[in-house]
């Protein structure tokens, strides 16, 4: 299994899917930049650590930036490229006719998918951290005194789960496009699972089962009862097991195939 | 060029997918639906329920994603089968090549903006939400065909990326973050990128209740910035297709 990982590491190492994805975090954190430059009119809002005054940019709050950035990347942006990048990973030993070579070796196909998606997991962590760092040292640079420490370690706390959640959130995607073997399909399907969270936001039901905010429940960037905590973090293992399924029968299909040649 | 732009259709016809991403276009319609079946409203204003359904992530996310998408597949098509050698040789014009790809996106596009049209009707006037008035319904047909029309136009730069490009990583990840640009600059300036530009033109009449302008409405300069784009996506990708061996 170690080898397994360290080849894909080496492989996607090699490919510019790494550096498009860096680029599109960056470009992410640098238009919610500038959206914070609007001002806000309205009552002094609270949240949790967070607070947002009356007549002021929104950037200027210490810790609007962090906490902004979260959504928006959520609903928009990183889950679409973590799928991309999941689904073309395990597509593209079939696309490239790689898989051949590697059947030969011999390799086996499941813990060499399990490899794949352990790669995307904590890709999907380290794009999530990544964008933190952008955000947090635009904080550090902004409002260096108003910065609390515990405020600054909830949004890394936030940050690290909600990697971890959109990753089981959008595994069965993931598992899914691979199987039909149309990596195109996780770009456009996750984008509009994204945007449907939105609207699961308004109900307060649907708010907790429906993964994409479910994720905001584990993270913490949501403040909830324990119990709609537990509920989400439930979802989102039912989404991981629902993957582990349709992998499963991935791998199975590829038995049969060989079988029958 | 009428050739090229029939081989182009013809070759839409093997492509189970584009048909597939044409079935997006019922989505914002349907969670339209679900919205206001939520809340239990009745007797909505016509205008209230295509704002959600025809101009909101449709014009925004939904539809520049799709289109960037299959601007994508359609630039990768020739380079995944190594036909773009062949191309040359006929010779087909590299301008001609790039237009009846374009032309193809535009005809997807109006189809794709109609289609949210009557599904935005059937989902408001069915269930009773929205009162079945011909004035309503004709200024979201024509709203629709002017977001249809435009989107195309405003989805050049990508048509250029994915040309100058052999993936489609690339121009998959930037089409998310143009989309999202577009929505984020329509609050501070609208006239810096296309999307937002298009739709300031939709919404020229100022008939789509809750939607607040921070700046000055002027239609010249939100189509001079989709014209500044586009030309500099022409140029670009025309350089880039003529790098191409």
């Amino acid at each position: 299994m170690r080898i397994l990982l360290w080849a894909e590491c080496q492989k996607i190492r090699r490919s510019k899917i790494v550096w498009i994805t860096i680029f599109a975090t960056l470009m992410l954190a640098s238009i919610v930049f500038i959206g914070g430059l609007d001002q806000y009119k309205g009552p002094e809002v609270h949240y949790g650590l967070k607070t947002v005054c009356d007549g002021a940019r929104y950037i200027d709050n210490a810790g609007w930036y962090m906490d902004e950035a979260q959504p928006w990347a959520t609903f928009f942006v990183l889950p679409s490229v973590i799928a991309l990048l999941g689904s073309y990973m395990i597509c593209r030993e079939e696309e490239e006719d790689t898989l051949k070579s590697l059947r030969l070796i011999p390799i086996n196909e499941g813990k060499l998918t399990l490899a794949k998606m352990i790669i995307t997991f904590v890709f999907s962590i380290l794009l999530y951290l990544l964008l933190f760092s952008i955000t947090f040292l635009t904080e550090v640079i902004l409002h260096s005194t108003n910065l609390s420490a515990e405020l600054v370690i909830s949004a890394l706390k936030e940050y690290l789960l909600d990697g971890v959640g959109v990753f089981l959130a959008i595994s069965p995607i993931i598992a899914f496009t691979s199987r039909l073997k149309k990596y195109w399909l996780a770009l456009v399907v996750t984008e509009i699972y994204c945007v449907a969270g939105m609207f699961a936001a308004m109900s307060n039901v649907l708010k907790k089962l429906y993964p994409i905010t479910a994720v905001f429940n584990l993270s913490g960037y949501h403040i909830t009862t324990i119990r709609n905590r537990m509920g989400s973090i439930l979802i989102l293992l039912l989404c991981s097991c629902l993957a582990a399924l349709i992998l499963n029968g991935l791998n199975h299909n590829k038995k049969k195939k060989n079988r029958v040649r | 060029m009428l050739n090229l732009i029939q081989t182009e259709f013809l070759k839409l016809r093997r492509r189970k997918f584009v048909w597939f991403m044409l079935s997006t276009s019922l989505i914002m319609p349907f969670l339209a639906l679900l919205y206001f079946n939520y809340f239990g409203k009745k007797d909505i204003e016509p205008m209230q329920f295509y704002k959600m359904s025809a101009y909101g992530f449709t014009l925004f996310i939904i539809l520049p994603i799709v289109l960037g998408m299959l601007c994508t597949m359609l630039m990768r098509e020739e380079n995944q089968y190594d036909m773009l050698k062949q191309l040359w040789i006929v010779p087909v014009s590299k301008m001609g090549y790039l237009l009846s790809k374009f032309f193809v996106v535009f005809v997807y596009s109006i189809c794709f903006m109609l289609i949210t049209a009557v599904a935005s009707v059937i989902f408001s006037v069915i269930p009773g939400y929205v009162a079945l008035e011909w004035g309503s319904i004709l200024n979201l047909l024509e709203k629709c065909i002017i977001i249809g029309v435009l989107s195309a136009f405003v989805m050049l730069p990508i048509l250029a990326i994915a040309a100058s490009q052999k993936g489609y990583i690339l121009p998959a990840c930037v089409t998310l973050v143009y989309a999202f640009s577009g929505f984020i600059l329509m609050s501070i300036n609208a006239y810096l990128h296309p999307i937002s530009s298009m739709a300031l033109i939709v919404i020229c009449n100022n008939d789509i209740p809750g939607v607040v302008l921070k700046q000055e409405m002027n239609i010249p300069f939100a189509f001079l910035c989709i014209g500044i784009w586009d030309i500099v996506a022409l140029l670009l990708s025309n350089i880039a297709l003529k790098r191409r061996k």
